[in-house]
């Protein structure tokens, strides 16, 4: 289940977005920390991410968290049950899918936001 | 490392206990994150905008103890489950022993001063 198509792209998928969630949340606990050395200190890197690139950015995150909570729901399912190995490819196009759903939301509500002069 | 089927496979293939109950925490803390993390993004992204995050926002809301509590178990949570993660990583891609104990202790120390970090911040308000 592991080797070879839908598997193995899942799996793999599942590493990376781990890896890449990991890296952005360690330098986010950082960031947010800021405030204990005040407000000049949080808001001087804050005020930067006001800078449309930013929103953009965390629409990707919210793609690999979701993707990566969804597939992680398929893995408890496949270590789980019977039913869940038998049914694990269709789970990934269904986490695929959700995961596309959710992250196009995520898209229209953030860039409408954006363009609505919002920030 | 376990790469398993079932949680009965995972038991007879885990060389240690401390393995099998990490194997058993990915589980459960992942399901918890799930909401955890969700509600998260969702309250402080999707929902409004997060440059609405200001200092004065962080410091009110954090004077809550039910979100100092919520935050600081996503905190806890999250760099217990990603840390481990890193490890299966690490141990899949490191091969060599020497190599793999110093990529490690770095990451565990840089995970730890982090965590402190987030703690100190989370409960100096």
């Amino acid at each position: 289940m592991y080797r070879g198509r839908e598997g193995q792209w899942a799996w793999m998928l599942h590493r990376l977005s781990g890896l890449a969630i990991l890296a952005y949340f360690l330098i986010h606990v950082i960031s947010i920390s800021l405030f204990m050395f005040g407000e000049q200190a949080y808001m001087a890197l804050h005020t930067t991410y006001e800078l449309p690139i930013f929103s953009l950015g965390l629409i990707a995150v919210t793609a690999g968290v979701v993707y990566h909570s969804l597939n992680g729901l398929r893995i408890i399912m496949m270590d789980f049950t019977g039913m869940g190995v038998l049914y694990q490819r269709q789970m990934f196009w269904g986490v695929l899918g959700l995961t596309l759903l959710a992250t196009a939301y995520t898209a229209f509500i953030v860039i409408g936001r954006l363009l609505g002069g919002e920030g | 490392m376990i790469r398993a089927r079932t949680y009965t496979d995972a038991q007879q293939q885990a060389h240690s206990n401390a393995e099998l109950n990490w194997w058993i925490f990915m589980r459960i803390s992942g399901l918890v994150l799930v909401f955890l993390v969700l509600g998260h993004i969702y309250m402080t992204f999707i929902q409004v905008s997060e440059a609405d995050a200001t200092y004065i926002a962080v410091v009110n809301k954090l004077q809550q103890p039910a979100w100092k509590l919520y935050d600081w178990t996503i905190l806890t949570l999250s760099m217990l489950h990603g840390v481990n993660g890193a490890r299966y990583s690490i141990e899949d891609y490191v091969r060599s022993r020497p190599n793999r104990a110093w990529v490690k202790t770095i990451f565990y120390t840089v995970a730890a001063v982090i965590f402190t970090l987030g703690t100190v911040g989370l409960f100096s308000i």
